[in-house]
């Protein structure tokens, strides 16, 4: 224990070592402050807009609950659907800053509606966010090389590495101690604020745990390839020069050309054509005999197929039924474009295996819930919530049930999801 | 002078013979040219899907059939953003902004189908472009070859010999200097190569091109300084590394991350949701369509009806429906372009915040001026959504008043088997609405754009060379 005190003493004597551990604390800290408020903005705005909906709704209902008409209830009622922040996201802010975590959808065709994007400025989301993802990944080994390059080699060029190696009892104990004293401090510079984000951000145990511990694995992988390139018994600055090479390798230029790879081998069949061709279907109802809408949509919904049927006049239940018919129409699509981003995820995710930077960013995001996977989570809450906005329309459509003011409050909400 | 020159080759000579310094130099030339290549065939990837697109939905909106007018301004048009030329270069925000957008009637659609949601997670490590392996990369090596020039002299004690036998400390700043600058100029060439091969696109201007050969030319001198002055400064070589990479990693890594998160704390937006209710809202406020006795609308069917010398609509020689599809147009426009213009302002506000930063980082000042020159900044964005409103706005128009002049009011309020056939106009009237084209900007705009940040850049430049006389005098000092 006294020798730990020591080399405590011996390091922190060091004006570099010391002003690193404590620029380290300060990153992690104004990092791990600077997701909170992100976070903390992006649910003030979701709390914001739920009186504002509400108040939207009301206006609506006022004007076509007196018609009694459910179509005009369905057509001009938007629903909102939003994404809430979990726990964790202020770890890693991943997509959140340019995916929509708001989205406003109708009974209309949904494919139209659930690639809409958010007001943003892209110059901002250009350079990436400063979240604690970024402060490590980036930045923590540019401190373990600062702290490490000269572990050893610092000794020898100072002329003390034959008298240590000399010392009785020293050898690699004093050369572990060294090491884990270093590497134990800059964990404790960057889990502590990350610790205390956690707490106040009400992170259950075991996901921060596993934060934690990817922390360290990274910090670790580091350290070793610092201890590496130190046992070539290279000076220090040559030390420096290729380690800083390597950050660059690792966390600047692979994951580019992997992103460049990835995208030429995995073409997206573009979201553009997908919505072309949903416009072509839903447009094309209105030269097409109605009864052959209304067969396509009865033989997938059977439920409503006792509904009356259509006189001369327009009908909303036509209406929605292309709609519908225009969504399932595309729905290879949709699945296929789906797909194809899918997989470029997953193909980043095994670059992840080959490049710690890209794994840890990734495990990260995973952890935090603000990836793609994320994403798609929430669409399909939004495609089941839009199924159920449907339904509660279409009973009323279809059974020509008048739509009265007080059956705006029977409307699905998300949050009942 | 000879002095200088001297220093010059000797330092040249050191570096070819440092065997990791040619291997640094040969790969980020390698580096700049894949990138270019890389850029290069994306961009016109991009280009050549975004024009097929573009045929595709011209072609879809000219085949519809005989129709009501109306429902044409519900089908509305698909538009795609084309790239500027420049942006094989710098693509800028391209990959983070949608590059299509839906125009129809009564709604303003978003841009969608950027990049960077189709794509994965390491669209956000940055993009291999020539751009970013000289903004980012480029002074990385400036520091490998560089850190050690005045003080490794200053370590292995010929720093003194040097002074003794009357070798001025300016001279010899000068002399190494102008070596690193060399090399500066070496890392540049590629990128230049790359920048004429786009000179010979159509569409590539000289003006935005010459302001982005300057700026980053003077970024690369900028760092040459910068790497010498703390070389000068720094007692050991090892200090002067690790000085420098600090800095770096500051000045290219971290501001320009932070300085956006500190804009988009200052300024926020309001979410599109909020912005569709107040537009409603406010649009309740204007006038009810759906209320009969609304007093906007009742004021603008009497004012029709003494225009046209008529006492009740169905006299009116013009479809009334046309009428008022065209007045609510108005209406709606009107608020888009002012809620539009209220969200372009904060998101300029905060554009302005983050290349205040510039200030402090030089990165930050050249990345504005190169997005601007090359037209691939927020404000090349919002020139093609202003024009895609326009275009919108026109269509739409043209298509109410078609309602208007061709399609009979009594006609368009049947609802007898019959009516649907007599409520359709010939499908000429589709064919004959002209494209959209884009109207890119002239060169005096991108130059304009990106002045802001070649005037700091040039002021660093500036006060990095005034630092070097009291430094080559601090040098100076050092002789016994």
């Amino acid at each position: 224990m006294t020798l730990l005190t020591h080399e405590l003493r011996l390091l922190l004597r060091s004006r570099m070592a010391l002003l690193a551990l404590l620029l380290v604390a300060l990153l992690a800290i104004a990092s791990v402050a600077a997701g909170m408020a992100e976070v903390a903005r992006q649910r003030a705005v979701i709390a914001r807009i739920q009186p504002k909906q509400a108040q939207d709704i009301a206006a609506v209902a006022q004007w076509a609950g007196k018609t009694q008409d459910p179509g005009n209830a369905a057509y001009y009622s938007f629903h909102a659907a939003w994404d809430a922040p979990a726990p964790l996201a202020f770890v890693a802010l991943g997509l959140r800053d340019v995916a929509p975590y708001i989205l406003r959808v109708r009974a209309l065709g949904l494919e139209a509606q659930l690639y809409d994007g958010e007001a943003f400025n892209p110059e901002l989301a250009l350079p990436g966010r400063f979240d604690f993802a970024f402060v490590l990944v980036y930045l923590a080994p540019l401190f373990v090389i600062a702290l490490f390059h000269d572990l050893v080699s610092g000794e020898r060029e100072s002329g003390r590495l034959r008298m240590l190696d000399a010392l009785a009892g020293s050898g690699r104990r004093l050369w572990a101690r060294r090491v884990l004293l270093r590497g134990g401090l800059l964990l404790l510079a960057l889990a502590v604020p990350l610790a205390i984000g956690a707490t106040l951000s009400h992170v259950p145990l075991l996901p921060l745990l596993a934060v934690l511990g990817l922390v360290a694995l990274y910090l670790a992988f580091w350290i070793g390839v610092t201890l590496l390139v130190g046992r070539l018994r290279w000076s220090s600055v040559t030390n420096a020069a290729t380690l800083a090479g390597l950050w660059l390798l690792l966390t600047l230029l692979l994951p580019t050309i992997a992103h460049v790879a990835i995208n030429r081998a995995i073409p997206v069949g573009q979201g553009v054509e997908l919505t072309l061709a949903q416009r072509e279907a839903v447009n094309r109802a209105w030269d097409i005999p109605r009864e052959q809408t209304m067969r396509a949509f009865y033989a997938g919904h059977p439920e409503w197929k006792d509904s009356p049927p259509l006189g001369h006049a327009f009908h909303w239940k036509w209406y929605f039924a292309f709609h519908q018919v225009g969504d399932e129409s595309v729905a290879p699509k949709a699945n296929a474009y789906r797909h194809g981003i899918e997989a470029r995820d997953a193909a980043a995710r095994s670059v992840g295996w080959l490049l710690p930077s890209v794994g840890v960013q990734a495990l990260l995001a995973r952890l935090a819930d603000t990836d793609m996977q994320a994403q798609f989570a929430y669409q399909d809450r939004i495609r089941a919530f839009h199924a159920r906005l449907r339904n509660h329309y279409y009973a009323y459509l279809f059974t020509d049930k008048p739509f009265g003011q007080a059956d705006f409050e029977g409307a699905p909400r998300f949050d009942d999801m | 002078m000879s002095a200088i020159t001297l220093i010059v080759r000797d330092e040249l000579r050191l570096m070819r013979r440092n065997r990791v310094a040619v291997i640094a130099f040969a790969l980020l030339v390698l580096l700049t040219l894949a990138a270019a290549l890389i850029s290069w065939s994306h961009q016109s990837g991009i280009a050549e899907t975004r024009a097929r697109f573009q045929a595709q939905a011209a072609e879809a909106f000219e085949a519809q059939p005989d129709r009501h007018p109306h429902r044409m301004v519900h089908f509305g048009n698909f538009i795609f953003r084309p790239l500027p030329p420049l942006a094989a270069f710098d693509p800028g925000v391209d990959a983070f902004t949608g590059n299509s957008i839906f125009l129809e009637g009564h709604r303003q659609n978003s841009a969608n189908f950027g990049d960077v949601r189709q794509s994965s997670l390491l669209v956000r490590f940055g993009q291999l472009t020539p751009a970013f392996v000289l903004q980012v990369i480029a002074p990385l090596l400036l520091i490998f070859l560089g850190y050690g020039a005045v003080a490794r002299e200053r370590e292995r004690g010929t720093l003194r010999q040097m002074l003794v036998q009357g070798v001025s400390a300016r001279a010899l700043v000068m002399g190494k200097l102008l070596a690193l600058a060399v090399v500066a100029a070496l890392v540049g060439l590629p990128a230049l190569i790359a920048f004429l091969l786009i000179a010979g696109q159509p569409g590539a201007l000289a003006g935005p091109m010459a302001v982005i050969a300057l700026g980053y030319g003077a970024y690369l001198a900028l760092w040459s300084i910068i790497v010498i002055l703390v070389s000068a400064l720094v007692r050991r070589g090892r200090d002067a590394l690790l000085a420098l990479l600090a800095l770096w990693a500051v000045l290219v890594i971290l501001l320009p991350r932070v300085a956006p998160d500190i804009a988009a704390q200052a300024h926020g937006l309001p979410t599109r949701l909020e912005t569709d209710i107040a537009i409603q809202q406010d649009l309740h406020r204007l006038g009810d369509a759906h209320n009969p006795d609304d007093p906007f609308f009742n004021a603008f069917k009497q004012k029709m009806l003494r225009r046209y010398g008529v006492d009740k609509v169905e006299d009116l020689p013009v479809n009334y429906n046309g009428l008022l599809a065209v007045e609510g147009e108005k209406l709606t426009s009107g608020l888009f372009d002012a809620y539009a213009d209220r969200s372009f302002a904060i998101q300029q506000a905060q554009s302005r915040l983050t290349d205040g930063f510039g200030i402090i980082s030089p990165a930050i000042s050249l990345r504005q001026l190169s997005m601007a020159a090359a037209g691939t900044d927020l404000a090349g964005h919002r020139r093609f959504l202003a024009q895609a409103e326009a275009y919108r706005y026109a269509m739409v128009q043209h298509l109410n008043q078609l309602q208007a002049d061709a399609v009979s009011y009594a006609d368009d309020k049947a609802k007898d088997a019959g009516a649907d056939q007599r409520k359709r106009i010939s499908a000429d009237h589709w064919q004959a609405i002209p494209q959209f084209r884009f109207i890119a900007p002239t060169a005096g705009d991108l130059v304009t754009a990106s002045l802001p940040g070649l005037g700091l850049l040039l002021a660093w430049l500036a006060l990095a060379l005034l630092a070097l006389l009291p430094v080559a005098r601090h040098l100076q000092k050092a002789r016994p």
